[in-house]
Formats: structure tokens, C-alpha cells, sequence
């Protein structure tokens, strides 16, 4: 009965320990970019155990998409670029040690902004770009050399110049989408030890195999000489993928001969990762009945100091631009861009929802340009059972009409509208990926399940060990799940994409179904998606499998003061079957929550590089009190029983529809947050109020 | 009294402990010594007679649900009751919120404009400072270094009051502008807190007999606001004039 | 300095610095569910009670918990009709802010038996869930309500 989250039992990777353990601090440059002329550590207390420079020389760079990392920076490209580290008898003297070690540097010239970033002649973040060899980098990248692009991605499909030619009306805008920190609740945390030559990893991540292959490659070891064990984690939403803090623990503790801790301080989460600020032009035309004839978009991802896994995100940026409607004619440019602001990485929803917020304003603004109903506009163009999208992949199990019919219906759309904005979108799953698992039968009737699914607080455990119970013919409580192991877990490409139940169910079944073919001792079932888009052309498969969503909101806008008010939110979202109610409710209202708080005022505010706002007061988050008057959603469950991971897929479209519900007060946003300062700008724009 | 004397600069009063902690914890501040006034005695009361009488370890929490001071001095109450979370409420005291001179504190601007006194003790004794010279700038105060805020003092008698709490983000967010205003006897006073590094108030703008939206144009073209991630400059600029006129509708 | 105070119904004595924060002195005594994460008492994921006040454990220097009493969700017992209520309607994802969340909800039907919805909203709104567990925290915290008021009724 009682859930060891209620009664303070729930431990998590910042509350390891190992016998004689020292804890880790980080020194990180103050410059966006700069080189480190000088480091004097004689003041450093006797006893504590320093990184430097020399003591990395022999590690290997990393970075999952583009290998341009390294575990110390001798060239500091943002503020907060790890220089140096230390390691003491606790955090306190930790923290002391590394204040009294100094650094000197000479500044560099920095290039703050993504459109900065790619004129000619701005300064180059990295003067080349060497392709990774990881897992990861599972899609074809196209660096631009001599430039800060380091992943361009199109699609080309039709005739783009003859479907403007045939349009009535057209909209060209740009949009831009404000950097957005995860601010987990438990900050990273990680612990690394080295024993007989093999190091062991204990660590908060939601990808144990992409980190052991990077850890491998930085220490020159084979894979299986590195053991990642996933600790449950305080929340991640992406924050917590790929390389982050680990291997600077593994260099110290490999240094000092003893376990190493490192967990960070609140304010330099901000300078580990966050969302990508994102500028996204969109250009849409239709007939004058409103049939779509082409659209023309561009994407700039700002990707900060590092790729990591930048170019993945500018990818899917790009290719769920279009949005889920037939277009005949489709050019999409994405490019992920070198700054030098902290790397920008994986955040719930994974770059969708920028271009979402700029798709879905730009079909308002159409809809208004030809004075149709922008529900119509919508319906009309809508993408249908065995359409073909613009990367030429068929669609099915295409449930985007009736998504949008229950959200414009929730919010009495057909009533009156003003006040009220709709959304609707599609969403990629990663692909390709492959995930598997192995059951084992104990003695006792329990069933052991092995796989690298980590938790984060969505609940995958859960819903995995509830379909398991099922297909098992078992209690749930019969079904164990422990920690995944690297060592003892089999290969799975991530947790990420909400892929998990979807993949994971469909390898369980087949585990199950090997588990009883063969004696009832041990099953192993596998599952792979194939599929893949060509980089210069767009075209193949962008994901086997589409998370679809709708939102209607309804604002109040004080119109002295810009204050937005939603008082309504409803999210419609697609999720085949659900396995546990509760966690998927969960998702969905954790989603709608954080898109609320992207819509209206979550923004990583630089001033020269540097975060100026890297706490909860002054980057605020959504409280209870800042949730609308009524929110509500809806699991839709369809004939095919398929099962739809729902991690973020009702975020990407709560900004627009409330942007577009203050759009249909006369006020057009472009750019998010939608602050009330913004809105009074747009008050101040405002030609007049629509009829 | 004597503690302070002789430790003067070199101790740092704590009091309900949330902005020290906060000091300490963010290493803005490494005292020598804490001097903590929980446990001196009778410093913690509410007084209500002709005027009320806080005393200085009197929490947020207790001034917001104190039965007399939501009686007689209702927009006082409502001014603590929106500071921060009840947990922050259960610890900040009155002494507190007054001596840390947080430009974005809530209570202050009330004060201000209700025109109460804070009461410093020392070894030499005891004086009244009106809190318009009380609280000079971001985190700077009149207080000599042995001086201890140990009451406040608010006017009672009749009088209609209200506190605007403006934010800009979140519903936890401190105001981008608060805005506190008082009529007494003819006499008006707006104050206007969290846009600069102490309450604005312009004695001068402060006629009764003028409309409302005049005084918050002229409230707006007189304050020189601070620019942070609450809002520019210009944007608190357009609130202040919005919101001074809505504080002195509520008032009529 | 040497700190005496009561934590969960027992009397306790610890080593303390006198710059230090009550959740640290928490941590080293095993109640490792206080958690500090924003370190400014805005998050309220180290809410402690303080003489059954809810207070910001990483902002009370712990020298002021000095003979007083100091609950923490270990000192619950697991079945107070809040945690369990928690548990039954899975108001909760990670779980890292729960401990926080329960203590206060708590506390706030100490003070208000049957709250509405906005006034559970409104008094909860100081504890931060990243996750955004808010609508099922309420539907618990309703729970809670309803089964205390049944067991004081009847």
C-alpha cells in the first residue's frame, strides 16, 4: 500500500554512496568563449584531488551526433564550460577547494544568437565538424564546414515555386521560441567508480547504452568494461540524456583512486543543458477555398556551444514543420547552428514544439488572410487514412480529425469563437530504434524483468510491469523490474521519443511468447522499427509511428496590462490503448502543464552569454495557482489496439492554440513566451478587432 | 542590545531566518556570527489600540490571520498574506521584510503608504523612524550598525486602504509592480514598490481631489523603474500608470 | 555547536554548524526525504513542520529548531490518511516533491477540514511539482478531506 514516494522512502541517484567516496565540484569558465592561458592550483587544500588539463590529455573527445567535446575545456565555448574539477572529503570543502583554484583566460570573440550565427564571417564556434560514430548518430548529418552549421536537413517534395504560384493568399512570418530550462527537481547526479580497470557508473539517465559507449570511447575501453546502472531520477524531461557530468566524475575518481560523487548545484543546471531557442519562418499558401497548395519553411535551432543531440532535434524540427496536413508541395530547410551560449539539447517534445508554435500561429493567419473558419481551414486540409506525407511515408491509423473535432467541441469552439484558438499535431517517434527484453522465471512464480527502460517519474515501470502481468497471466506484484544494468540488461536504443511502452510492449509480447515456447525459464523477445529519412531530400520513413494531439484553449487578456488568462485548456490526444490509466492521465496533465508554462513565461534570458535568471524565482515554473480555470483532456482509444506513447505528446500543442485563441482577439503573437509585455506590443499593433 | 554593541557589523540579525538563509545558502554572505532573536523575549505581539503595534519577530502569517489587524487594518493583512508561500509566511517576520530592504517585498509599500513608524532600539536608547526614511535603497536601511528593529508602529483611526500585487509570470512570482495606497483624512498616499531600489512615493502627485488615471500618468512619468526579467523599464512604466489607477478606484 | 530538539516524537541530539541549514541536520539524522533543490524556499521540496508549522527546511538555520519539534513525512508513519490518499490516486510522478507536497497538505487541513478546490490550490501553490502531478495532488488532497471529516463524523 504504501508507495515508498509518500512515505519518504523513494531514493534517487543524488543520494548514492560508497564507502570512502569524495564529492566533486566543477570549475566552469565565466567567458562564453575564451582560451584558458593559465591554471594555478597551489592554494587548493591539501588533501583534495584535482583535474586538470594534463590529466585528460589521454581521454578521447565525445558527443553523440558530432564529436566535438571534450572531457575539460581548454577553448571555453559558453559560460560554464567545465575548465577543471576537484574532489574533497564533502561538497562544502568540495565547493571551497574549487574557489581557490585560479584561472586565467583570454577572451575570445563570441557569437551570442543563432541568426548571428550564420551570416557569413560570424565567428565559428568550432572550426570543423567530425562526425560521431556512436548509435546516436543514426541519421545521415550534413555539417557545412567553414560555418557553425553542423546538421542541415531537408525535405524537397513537389513543386514549391508552382504551389505559390496557384495560392490566393499567402503568409510569410517568422516566429521565434524562447530557450526553456528543464528544471528537474532533482538536479544531475551521478557517482563513478573504477574497479580492477572497469569502470561503473551509477547515474540519473534515461540512455545507459549511448553513455557507456561515449564513457567507452573517452577512456579507450571496450563497452562491456564500462557498467552504467540507471538510478531513478527526480524528473529528467531529456536533461538527463546522453554525456553530461559523468565522465568528469570518472576522471576524478579515476584520479583519486577512490569513488567519486558529483551532484550539481542548482544554478549550473542551467549551464549543462537546456531547450534549443529556435527562429522558424513559415510561408503557406492555399486556394481560395482554402486547399493548401504549398508551404516553404525554415528552421534555425540554436544548438549553444555543443551539438549533443542538437542536430536530432533540428531533424524532427524540421520534418513535423508541416504539421499534419496534406500539402502538395513541400520545401523544408532545418539547420542546427553552433552559439556560444550552454548547450541546448533534448527537451520534452524535442524541438516539435517550436516548430509547431510557428506552423499552427501561421494556419490562423491564413485562415484570417481568406476569412475562412480556421476549424474548417484545418478539417479541410487534414491529413486522412493512407495519405501520403511530405516524406513520402504512408500515414495510418490517422486520427487527427477526430483529435481536433473534440477539442474545438470541448471549448464550445462552434458556439463563439473569440477567445478561442485550436491546435492540432503530429509528432515523430524515434525511428529507427530497437528495443528488447528478457523475462526470467523464478522458483517462486515471480518473473524478473530485464530491460535498460529507466524511470523518471512517467511511470514506463509501471505500465511495462502491468502489460507483463498481463501477458504473464500474474499478479502485477509477481513482476520485478530492477535498476537497468548495462551489464546485465539487454541493448535498447533509449528512453526517449515516448517510445517506451509502444516499443518495449511490442518486445515483451514477443519475450512472452519465447518464454512459453521454451520451458518457461526465460524469454527474450526483440523489436526493431526500421526506417529513416534522406538528409537531402527528406524522403523515406520520419518515424513508424505518429503521436497525434489536439488542444482548444480560451483566454481573458487584460487589455491594459497584456495579462493573459487561459481559462480554459483541453487537450485531445491519440493514445491507441492505455495500459495505465493513471500514468497516462499523468503524462498528459504534466505535458499540458508544461506547455503552459512555455506558452506564457518559462524563458532562459542571456545577457552576454551569460544566464541571467538561473534559479525558481527568477525562472519560474507553473505552480497549482497558475493552472487554467478548467483544464481537461481526453485519451482517445482506437480499433487497432496499438499502443501510442503520450510522454509529451500534449505539449507541443498548448502554445498555439493559445496563441491563436488571443489571435482571434485581434492580438498576433509570433513569439514565445507570450509574456504581457509582448501582448501589449501586439495591443499596440493591433489595426482592429476582428468581427 | 549589548550583543549588538559590541558585535555591531560584524553579527547578522536573524530574525525569521528566510532571507539570511537564502544570503547564506546562495554564499552571498559568510557571517562571523548570528545574532538570533528567537528567543528574547516579548518580541513577538500584535497591539491593537489606537494604533497597532507589531512587534518585530511577529511572523507574515501571524499578521495575515491576526483577527485584529484583518478588522482594523485590512489591506495591512492583505499585503503579508500575498508575500511569497505560507511556508515563507510561517518563518519572515515583520522586523525582517523591514530590515532587509528587499526592493521586491510586498509589505513595505503598504507600510509606507498606511504611514508606520519602525521602532530601533539600541544601548543608547530608542528612536522612531517613518518607514520612508527607513529603507533607502536595494538592501540599505537608515539602521545604525547596534541598532535593532523591534516594533512598527501603524496608525489606526479611520482609513480606506488596498495593496495591488501586479505579476508579471507566474502566480509565485514576486510583483513586477505592487502598488499600495491609503487615505486618511483627506491626505492620499500611493506607493509604488518592486520598481526601484525603495518605495516610490511622490508626495507631491498624491492629491485626493485628482482623477485617478491622471495620478497613475503621473506616477508612471515620475518613477525611473529597473529593468529586470519581471519586465522592462517601459513595460513597468505602462503598469504603473494602470495599476495606480485601478488601487485608487478600489479605494473610492 | 551541539543541537538538541525533538524530531518525529523523539528527542535528538546532533552536532551542528551554526551556519547551517536544518535540512542538512536532517539528511545526517536519515530523514533523506527533505530535500534542498532550489535552495531559496521557493520549491517547498524541504518543507519540514516546525512545531506543526510548515517551514523551508534549506532555509531555517538549524541552531533555530533548538528544543522545538521537527516532523518530517518519515515521522507520518505511512498511514495517515494523506500519504494514503497520495498513494491511491497516484498524485505523484517522480516523487521527488511529495514529501513536501504531503506535509503541507497536511498542514492545510489541519487548518481547513474541508478546503474548496481554489483554497487548496491557493495554499498548496508554495510546493512545486516539475512534473505537474497538480490535478491529482487536489483530487488527493480531497480525499484526504472527505475520509478525515467521515472519521470524525462518525
Amino acid at each position: 500500500m504504501t508507495d515508498p514516494r509518500v512515505t519518504g522512502r523513494a531514493r534517487y541517484a543524488e543520494d548514492l554512496e560508497a564507502e570512502g567516496m569524495l564529492h566533486a565540484r566543477i570549475v566552469r569558465s565565466p567567458y562564453p568563449h575564451a582560451r584558458v592561458t593559465g591554471l594555478d592550483a597551489s592554494q587548493v587544500p591539501e588533501g583534495c584531488v584535482v583535474l586538470l588539463p594534463e590529466d585528460v590529455r589521454d581521454l578521447g573527445r565525445y558527443g553523440v551526433q558530432i564529436r566535438d567535446q571534450s572531457v575539460l575545456a581548454g577553448r571555453p565555448r559558453h559560460v560554464g564550460d567545465p575548465v577543471a574539477a576537484v574532489a574533497a572529503g564533502s561538497a562544502r570543502a568540495a565547493e571551497e577547494a574549487a574557489a581557490s583554484l585560479f584561472v586565467d583566460y583570454e577572451e575570445l570573440p563570441a557569437v551570442p544568437d543563432v541568426l548571428q550565427a550564420v551570416q557569413p564571417g560570424a565567428p565559428l564556434v568550432h572550426e570543423g565538424h567530425e562526425l560521431a560514430s556512436t548509435g546516436a548518430a543514426y541519421f545521415g548529418l550534413r555539417p557545412q564546414q567553414g560555418t557553425n552549421v553542423c546538421h542541415r536537413f531537408r525535405i524537397r517534395d513537389g513543386d514549391v515555386a508552382g504551389g505559390f504560384e496557384q495560392a490566393e493568399a499567402v503568409v510569410d512570418e517568422t516566429f521565434r521560441v524562447a530557450g526553456a530550462h528543464h528544471a528537474a527537481m532533482e538536479p544531475h547526479a551521478c557517482l563513478a567508480r573504477w574497479e580492477q580497470g572497469r569502470l561503473e557508473v551509477q547515474t540519473g539517465t534515461q540512455t545507459p547504452f549511448n553513455l557507456r559507449e561515449e564513457l567507452a570511447g573517452i577512456f579507450g575501453l571496450e563497452p562491456e568494461r564500462v557498467r552504467v546502472v540507471c538510478r531513478p531520477m527526480g524528473g529528467s524531461f531529456g536533461a538527463k540524456t546522453f554525456l553530461r557530468t559523468e565522465a568528469i566524475a570518472a576522471a576524478l575518481a579515476r584520479k583519486a583512486g577512490r569513488p567519486v560523487k558529483l551532484v550539481l548545484p542548482r544554478d549550473e543546471e542551467w549551464q549543462t543543458l537546456n531547450r534549443h531557442p529556435a527562429v522558424v519562418r513559415v510561408k503557406l499558401g492555399a486556394r481560395a477555398d482554402g486547399t493548401f497548395t504549398a508551404a516553404q519553411i525554415e528552421c534555425y535551432a540554436d544548438t549553444g556551444a555543443y551539438a549533443d543531440s542538437g542536430p536530432g532535434v533540428a531533424q524532427k524540427m524540421g520534418f513535423a514543420a508541416p504539421g499534419p496536413y496534406r500539402i502538395p508541395n513541400v520545401a523544408v530547410d532545418a539547420y542546427c547552428v553552433y552559439t556560444n551560449l550552454p548547450p541546448n539539447g533534448a527537451f520534452r517534445g524535442y524541438g516539435q514544439m517550436q516548430s509547431t508554435w510557428a506552423r499552427e500561429r501561421a494556419v490562423d493567419l491564413l485562415a484570417d488572410r481568406l476569412g475562412l473558419d480556421p476549424l474548417e481551414l484545418r478539417l479541410k486540409n487534414l491529413l486522412r487514412e493512407g495519405d501520403r506525407y511530405c516524406t513520402g511515408e504512408p500515414m495510418h491509423d490517422v486520427h487527427y480529425a477526430e483529435c481536433l473535432e473534440r477539442a474545438a467541441e470541448a471549448i464550445g469552439w462552434r458556439d463563439d469563437r473569440r477567445g478561442k484558438g485550436l491546435s492540432v499535431i503530429l509528432k515523430g517517434m524515434q525511428t529507427p530504434s530497437r528495443a528488447a527484453i528478457a523475462v526470467e522465471a523464478g522458483d517462486d512464480g515471480t518473473y524478473v524483468l530485464r530491460c535498460a527502460t529507466a524511470e523518471m517519474g512517467q511511470g514506463a515501470i509501471h505500465a511495462i510491469t502491468l502489460l507483463a502481468a498481463e501477458l504473464l497471466g500474474v499478479e502485477p506484484d509477481r513482476v520485478r523490474f530492477p535498476a537497468p544494468d548495462t551489464d546485465v540488461v539487454p541493448f535498447d536504443t533509449r528512453t526517449t521519443s515516448s517510445r517506451s511502452t509502444y516499443m518495449m510492449g511490442r518486445a515483451l509480447e514477443a519475450a512472452v511468447r519465447d518464454l512459453q515456447a521454451n520451458g518457461g525459464r526465460r524469454g527474450f523477445g526483440e523489436v526493431a522499427n526500421a526506417g529513416g529519412l534522406d538528409p537531402d531530400t527528406g524522403q523515406g520513413v520520419a518515424s513508424t509511428h505518429w503521436h497525434q494531439a489536439a488542444a482548444g484553449a480560451e483566454v481573458r487578456v487584460d487589455e491594459e496590462t497584456g495579462k493573459l488568462e487561459v481559462v480554459r485548456l483541453h487537450t485531445a490526444v491519440y493514445a491507441g490503448r492505455v495500459v495505465n490509466r493513471p500514468g497516462a492521465e499523468l503524462q498528459n496533465e504534466g505535458s499540458m502543464i508544461m506547455g503552459l508554462g512555455s506558452a506564457l513565461f518559462e524563458e532562459v534570458v542571456f545577457r552576454d552569454g551569460q544566464v541571467v535568471n538561473p534559479n525558481l524565482s527568477d525562472y519560474a515554473i507553473p505552480s497549482f495557482a497558475d493552472l487554467p480555470e478548467r483544464m481537461t483532456h481526453e485519451l482517445l482509444e482506437g480499433e487497432s489496439g496499438e499502443i501510442h506513447g503520450l510522454g509529451e505528446t500534449a505539449l507541443p500543442p498548448v502554445p498555439p492554440a493559445i496563441g491563436n485563441a488571443v489571435a482571434s482577439l485581434g492580438l498576433e503573437l509570433f513569439d514565445l513566451p507570450m509574456t504581457p509585455e509582448r501582448v501589449t506590443e501586439a495591443i499596440e499593433r493591433r489595426v482592429g478587432v476582428k468581427a | 542590545m549589548a550583543l549588538k554593541a559590541e558585535h555591531g557589523e560584524a553579527a547578522t540579525v536573524v530574525a525569521g531566518g528566510t532571507f539570511v538563509g537564502i544570503m547564506v545558502n546562495q554564499r552571498l554572505m559568510a557571517p562571523a556570527a548570528f545574532l538570533s532573536l528567537r528567543d528574547v523575549p516579548g518580541l513577538a505581539y500584535v497591539r491593537a489600540n489606537e494604533e497597532l503595534r507589531l512587534g518585530a519577530m511577529t511572523t507574515h502569517r501571524t499578521v495575515e490571520l491576526s483577527p485584529e489587524v484583518c478588522e482594523g487594518w485590512p489591506a495591512l493583512a492583505s499585503a503579508f498574506a500575498v508575500v511569497a508561500s505560507p511556508r515563507v509566511r510561517n518563518q519572515a517576520t515583520v522586523g525582517g521584510v523591514l530590515a532587509d530592504a528587499d526592493h521586491a517585498s510586498d509589505p513595505p509599500s503598504m507600510l509606507l503608504a498606511l504611514g508606520a513608524r519602525a521602532v530601533a532600539r539600541s544601548v543608547r536608547g530608542e528612536r522612531e523612524i517613518p518607514i520612508e526614511d527607513l529603507i533607502l535603497d536595494f538592501y540599505s536601511t537608515s539602521l545604525e550598525h547596534d541598532e535593532l528593529l523591534v516594533e512598527v508602529r501603524v496608525p489606526g483611526g479611520p482609513h480606506g486602504a488596498v495593496y495591488r500585487k501586479f505579476r508579471s509570470r507566474s502566480h509565485e512570482d514576486r510583483p513586477a509592480v505592487g502598488v499600495a495606497a491609503c487615505r486618511r483624512q483627506g491626505e492620499l498616499r500611493v506607493v509604488v514598490g518592486a520598481v526601484a531600489g525603495r518605495p516610490q512615493w511622490f508626495p507631491a502627485l498624491c492629491d485626493p481631489s485628482r482623477d485617478p488615471a491622471e495620478v497613475g500618468r503621473a506616477y508612471a512619468d515620475a518613477v525611473e523603474p529597473i529593468s529586470d526579467v519581471s519586465g522592462s523599464a517601459s513595460y513597468r512604466r505602462r503598469v504603473i500608470a494602470v495599476e495606480v489607477r485601478r488601487a485608487l478606484v478600489d479605494l473610492a | 555547536m551541539n543541537l538538541r530538539f525533538r524530531l518525529n516524537g523523539e528527542a535528538v541530539e546532533v552536532e551542528a554548524r551554526t551556519d547551517e541549514m536544518l535540512h542538512d541536520v536532517l539528511n545526517r539524522l536519515g530523514c533523506v526525504s527533505v530535500r534542498e533543490t532550489c535552495g531559496i524556499g521557493v520549491c517547498g521540496a524541504c518543507t519540514v513542520l516546525l512545531e506543526g508549522e510548515a517551514v523551508s527546511g534549506c532555509l531555517l538555520l538549524a541552531p533555530l529548531a533548538e528544543g522545538r519539534e521537527v516532523t518530517t513525512v518519515e515521522g507520518l508513519g505511512g498511514d495517515d490518511p494523506v500519504q494514503t490518499a497520495f498513494a491511491e490516486v497516484h498524485a505523484f510522478q517522480c516523487g521527488y516533491c511529495t514529501p513536501g507536497m504531503v506535509l503541507a497538505a497536511a498542514r492545510l487541513l489541519e487548518e481547513n477540514p474541508s478546503p474548496a478546490e481554489e483554497e487548496i490550490r491557493l495554499g498548496l501553490a508554495g510546493n512545486l511539482c516539475r512534473c505537474g502531478s497538480y490535478v491529482k495532488i487536489v483530487e488527493a488532497v480531497r480525499l484526504a478531506a472527505r475520509r478525515k471529516e467521515g472519521a470524525w463524523t462518525s
